[in-house]
């Protein structure tokens, strides 16, 4: 009982200092939602930028702890400002999604140049803080424990009397809530985001180089699990909200840390998804949020509407798509083909995530989860029951569907950006538990030896065949989902995106249409995933990561929410786009980054416009 | 038997009673206005009987059975249709699209079946249409055409505009559009007169003559008293949350409750307006150059 | 142009705001045609017209939210076309928005003090950092004592014709000269119709211009000096208000006193 009581107390310790790690980058991610209305995914890179300086401050240039401070603070608050700038401010007419593109498109720069500049090694950041702890119990706080603390509670404290109390902090409330009512009372909306973005970045940077200090070690992923966790913290607390967000980040360490004590290391992140999901089951506004609200009526906000889509005729649809059947007969280059096969596989995605993202409204974050559940079970299908190709494809595609379904139904009650971090979530529990379930996924040694593609005893040998195969299955997907969305089943969708109360007032069961449209795409996520696994004969836990997600997201926008042919163009403009720059191909997110920044800046509806 | 029965029916927020143990009937064929001053209790009122808000105690029936552990989208099923205050169309699609949306419930495609089964029917009949869903559609087309040729040429030349582009009274319409398409028993129009001038509002008052000539249900909120006064067969006031009066229009009308909590009269008008002489109002001068 | 009476022109002094020859478009599709509009100091202007006429937009263009595709919108002389609306706001101006645009998520107080935003200092709002503005804010809760018994529900929470009052009194808060409402009446019940109309009247003695859109045009013309009437984004007919007022083609067009 002792020893329950002592392991208790540590666990309890150690989670509240992992906690507040999680809280300081929560916070600067709680203001920005609070204010700009969109998830920073460029936070993470921030807070990795602000590790980096502070090690060069503190290991190249030996300078106290107090001036790198000071540097990180300029650097990370400049940053902050140019984000707005680039990200917010010339985007604020456009599509809402268009800012949450420019972050992505911010983050790939950031990270692909602190890559370039220090290498992608991990930089040892020796402590120059005094080595003093104090034993609490069985373990013992130091001072890096106390100062990473003082810091989070302390600029939530501060952060959260300043919108109480002070004028600019009324002004980033209300407009948040009402950018053109803001204005209409006088405000400055850019100064103010400019403001609160400078404010956001440099918590960031603190974050980031105390967590350096933390773990006595920089690198550049750093960005990707603290910009999850930052988010999950969030939700946990409720969107927007900054003392939530300190909270939530605190729990967020607990439950961690009493998971790995209860399930062992491998499961921290699982249990720290599933809490999240659980939570949102129960309390979908976060668990230190009021009650939420009837959501404002859409059209008395600022209203952003849709651009009218390109149309594209069928005559040069049917003409590229011939173009693309006859391609492998003339060009024999099997690395184009190659690059092709995989634009196509793309362009897969990327319908299966625009059909629930720009159709129906449901921001999915996650479809690298669906994509991994098809691989799977086609994998486990061809080689535990040794089923043929032809039948494992579909039966892994509707096992997706249902399972994928099921996976996102918690998810169901909730609207707009909490919708898109569930999904995140979702996605990561998919991956956690493939790596986990050694019995059915053989865990971190994947599955290899997978049959390649075949289709009713035709085996894809050659690359041409698998290209035929590939482009095959993105034209029955495209058609199916061309017929669905122009149905009155699409209809549908469509007004749930535009308005879910009017909606349901309309007769619209929200529950029903979501499940149809999650089950849609999903299918052909899990179609893709199948494929994909079989050509590439081999997949773990690693062949699905989220970035995956976020990439055909990316496509999805750049060629236009809800847009199936900007769908594909968009894919296969990413796919093909870095390969041009072959001899740059360390380069290459830089590029995606900068072609993101660009496109979105004069074409920030997508190249073909939403539908 | 009445086609819609409140009993006793609240609603509390958090310690504001904004409905406070209403009771009527409302029969078929009937217009019944619902009157009251600003902050009385009607939105809410109607947001219990269309099923988007929960009454913290009281029921209601429709045709004799209580509505109540329904979803908002079974109301409409029941023929309970409504329009809300401030508009809520879809904003990014088209006028007739919005039209089509209000005959969702209508669609075979849409009708509840076995679980799991009625999904996989709904995804094949929009791959492939039957024939008799085919006709359903176009005959839906037809329809909407001609609840929108109600409002003359107000909308019909905007058909296929996105809903954000219309004005505000012209959103109103639609509103009032796409209720009527789902064919409802009882319709509840939440001031359907709002930013229209005098003459527009003798249009709705036309329109929704007609909608009584084809013995449609209609529970109406209004602060134009000519209308209410023109169009009631019965007017029901609320103030604070309770019901103060039920009756003829004209007897309404004259009840010295209702003028006293709704058409005001000298008494709680002290002065012309508190923007009394002496505080004047605009004396710190903001000159600008 | 078809005028009734030649307008009055107060003497000397130069149009408080003017637009000339505006020309609005949303996209392709044109909503003003060389649209020309005068407030003088003092005045009370009515913009009348039938729905979908362009109200609306008129004023999006003066509070700078839509530019013009040509032609100026001129505050004091000055050329504010193409201004950010802030800057625009900072002149003095103030606007009852269409549909009200309450800050959902802020209380009544709350929003009632965004009102005073440009006359407070940096930090706290409340107490309201001076008198004058402390017996604003009286002012309107004595003026809807509606909104006192709702001072710290959300501004989201509120009924329809409540917000309407909120959206007057924010406007009011900011102490301008010159106010722009858009329908400010909507929604409310007779008792707060003619509250409201009486209000504008008041503050317009004490010295505010005031540019309103109101359907209401029978009691809208009762207090304004001139009014100006829009038809598919041209104005077809203005005068004083008396005069448009008796004007057959108002009276058969916009209240509803047509001999059907
Ligand atoms: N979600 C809510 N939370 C708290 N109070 C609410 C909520 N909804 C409405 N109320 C309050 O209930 C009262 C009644 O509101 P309701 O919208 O029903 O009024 P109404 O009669 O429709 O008025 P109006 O004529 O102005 O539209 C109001 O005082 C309002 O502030
Ligand atoms: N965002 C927009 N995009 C395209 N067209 C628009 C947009 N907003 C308004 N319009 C069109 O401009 C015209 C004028 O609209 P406006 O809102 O100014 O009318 P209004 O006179 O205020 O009408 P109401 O009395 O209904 O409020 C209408 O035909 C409307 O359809
Ligand atoms: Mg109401
Ligand atoms: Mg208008």
């Amino acid at each position: 009982m002792e020893d329950f009581l002592r392991t208790f107390f540590d666990q309890t310790v150690n989670g509240l200092v992992i906690g507040n790690i999680y809280a300081l980058t929560a916070v600067g991610l709680a203001i920005i939602f609070g204010v700009g209305n969109l998830i920073n995914f460029a936070h993470g890179s921030v807070y990795m930028v602000g590790a980096y300086v502070g090690w060069v401050c503190v290991t190249r240039l030996g300078l106290p702890l107090p001036a790198a401070f000071g540097v990180v603070v300029v650097v990370c608050g400049l940053l902050g400002m140019l984000i707005e700038r680039l990200g917010l401010r010339s985007l604020q007419n456009s599509a809402r999604i268009a800012p949450l593109l420019a972050t992505i498109g911010i983050s790939f720069v950031l990270d692909q140049l602190i890559q370039l500049t220090f290498t992608r090694a991990p930089q040892s950041f020796p402590s120059p803080l005094p080595n003093t702890r104090f034993p609490i119990g069985g373990v013992s706080i130091g001072v890096i424990d106390l100062l990473i603390a003082a810091t989070g509670i302390g600029s939530a404290a501060v952060l959260y009397l300043f919108l109480r109390y002070t004028k600019l902090g009324w002004a980033l409330r209300a407009t948040a809530q009402d950018r053109d009512a803001a204005q209409q009372m006088g405000v400055n909306v850019n100064a103010v985001n400019q403001t609160a973005f400078a404010v956001a970045s440099i918590l960031g940077g603190i974050a980031g180089m105390l967590v350096g200090i933390y773990f006595s070690t920089v690198y550049p992923t750093m960005s990707f699990q603290a910009g999850l966790k930052g988010f999950a913290a969030n939700l946990l607390g409720g969107l927007g909200n900054v003392p939530g967000a300190v909270l939530g980040g605190l729990l967020l360490g607990l439950i961690e840390s009493y998971g790995v004590s209860l399930f062992g290391a491998t499961y921290r992140n699982l249990f720290a998804y599933a809490i999240l999901i659980l939570v949102l089951l129960l309390r979908p506004q976060g668990l230190f949020s009021r009650q939420r609200q009837a959501p404002p009526e859409p059209l008395t906000g600022t209203f952003v509407p849709n651009s009218k889509p390109i149309h594209v005729p069928p005559w040069a649809i049917a003409v590229a798509a011939g173009a693309a059947l006859l391609l492998p007969l003339f060009v024999a280059n099997p690395y184009v083909l190659q690059v092709l096969t995989n634009a196509w596989l793309f362009s897969m995605i990327a319908l299966s995530i625009t059909l629930a993202t720009g159709t129906a409204g449901q921001t999915s974050l996650g479809h690298a989860g669906f994509i991994a559940i098809g691989a799977y079970a086609s994998a486990l299908l061809t080689q535990r029951l040794g089923l043929p190709f032809t039948v494992a494809l579909p039966a892994a595609a509707i096992l997706t569907a249902l399972l994928g379904t099921l996976l996102v139904l918690p998810a169901f009650r909730l609207r707009a950006h909490y919708v898109a971090i569930a999904t995140l979530g979702i996605g990561e529990i998919v991956n956690q538990m493939i790596l986990n379930w050694d019995w059915l996924t053989n865990g971190v040694m994947g599955i290899s030896n997978l049959p390649p593609p075949s289709f009713f005893g035709r085996e894809a040998v050659r690359i041409q065949d698998v290209y035929w195969y590939a482009l095959a299955l993105l034209g029955i997907a495209a058609l199916i989902q061309w017929r669905l969305v122009r149905s009155p089943l699409g209809r549908t969708w469509r007004a749930l995106r535009d308005d879910d109360i009017a909606a349901q007032s309309y007769g619209i069961n929200l529950n029903r249409y979501k499940t149809l449209v999650f089950a849609s795409s999903t299918l052909i996520a899990g179609m893709t995933g199948a494929f994909t696994g079989h050509m590439y004969s081999y997949i773990n836990h690693e062949s699905f990561t989220n970035t995956i997600s976020i990439l055909g997201l990316t496509m999805v926008i750049l060629g236009g929410m809800g847009n199936l042919i900007g769908a594909v163009v968009g894919a296969v403009a990413l796919i093909s786009l870095p390969e041009f720059f072959r001899v740059l191909v360390d380069y290459r997110y830089l590029v995606y980054g900068l072609t993101l920044l660009l496109l979105i800046r004069f074409r920030p509806q997508g190249l073909l416009g939403t539908v | 038997m009445a086609l819609l029965e409140l009993n006793s029916l609240s609603r509390n927020f958090g310690g504001v009673l904004a409905v406070d143990h209403v009771s009527f009937d409302l029969h078929a064929g009937e217009t019944v206005s619902v009157i009251g001053p600003n902050g009385a209790g009607k939105t809410t009122l109607f947001n219990l009987i269309t099923g988007l808000d929960q009454p913290s105690s009281g029921t209601i029936l429709l045709d004799g059975k209580a509505l109540t552990g329904l979803r908002v989208d079974q109301f409409v099923e029941r023929g309970i249709a409504r329009t809300f205050q401030h508009g809520r169309v879809f904003g990014n699609m088209s006028v007739l699209e919005n039209v089509l949306i209000g005959a969702h419930s209508r669609r075979q495609a849409a009708q509840r079946g076995l679980p799991f089964i009625e999904l996989v029917r709904e995804l094949l009949l929009a791959l492939w249409p039957s024939p008799s869903v085919a006709a359903e559609e176009a005959q839906l087309r037809q329809q909407a055409l001609e609840i929108l040729s109600l409002f003359g040429e107000r909308l019909l030349p905007r058909l296929q505009q996105p809903a954000y582009s219309l004005s505000y009274a012209n959103r109103r319409r639609l509103e009032m559009a796409r209720a009527l398409a789902s064919q409802p028993r009882i319709l509840l129009l939440d001031e359907p007169t709002a930013g229209m001038n005098p003459t527009e509002t003798a249009e709705v008052l036309a329109f929704i003559r007609t909608l009584k000539t084809r013995n449609l249900t209609i529970l109406l909120i209004e602060h134009k008293l000519s209308l209410v006064m023109e169009l009631s067969d019965r007017v029901i006031v609320m103030d604070n949350g309770q019901k103060i009066a039920e009756g003829k229009p004209h007897d309404v009308r004259n009840d010295p409750r209702v003028i006293e909590a709704y058409l005001g009269h000298p008494a709680p008008h002290p002065s012309p307006s508190p923007f009394s002489a002496e505080t004047h109002f605009h004396t710190e001068g903001t000159t600008t150059s | 142009m078809n005028t009734t009476t030649p307008v009055p022109i107060p003497t000397a002094q130069p149009p408080l705001l003017q637009l000339q020859k505006l020309d609005t478009c949303y996209g392709a599709v044109q909503v003003h045609f060389d649209l020309n509009l005068q407030v003088h100091p003092g005045e009370i202007v009515c913009l009348l017209g039938g729905n979908a006429s362009g109200k609306s937009t008129t004023m999006k263009v003066i509070l700078g939210l839509l530019k013009p595709r040509q032609g100026t919108v001129t505050l004091d002389g000055v050329n504010v076309t193409g201004w950010p609306t802030p800057r625009i706001i900072r002149q003095g101006i103030a606007s009852v928005p269409e549909s009200r645009r309450i800050f959902a998520q802020m209380t009544v107080q709350e929003n009632l003090l965004m009102g005073a935003y440009q006359r407070s200092g940096w930090a706290t709002f409340w107490p309201p950092a001076t008198d004058a503005v402390r017996t604003d804010y009286e002012q309107i809760l004595a003026l809807f004592p509606r909104l006192r018994e709702r001072l710290h529900a959300r501004g989201g929470t509120l009924s329809g014709g409540e917000q309407q009052m909120l959206a007057f009194g924010r406007a009011l808060m900011s102490r301008p000269r010159l106010i722009v409402m858009d329908e400010p009446t909507m929604g409310l019940s007779p008792l707060f119709v003619d509250r409201v109309l009486e209000t504008i009247q008041t503050i317009n003695q004490q010295g505010i211009t005031v540019l309103m859109v109101e359907q209401n045009a029978n009691l809208a013309l009762q207090i304004a000096d001139r009014g100006y009437v829009l038809q598919n984004g041209r104005i077809v007919l203005e005068g004083n208000a008396a005069d448009l007022l008796h004007s057959p083609e108002i009276q058969d067009a916009y209240l509803g006193q047509a001999t059907s």
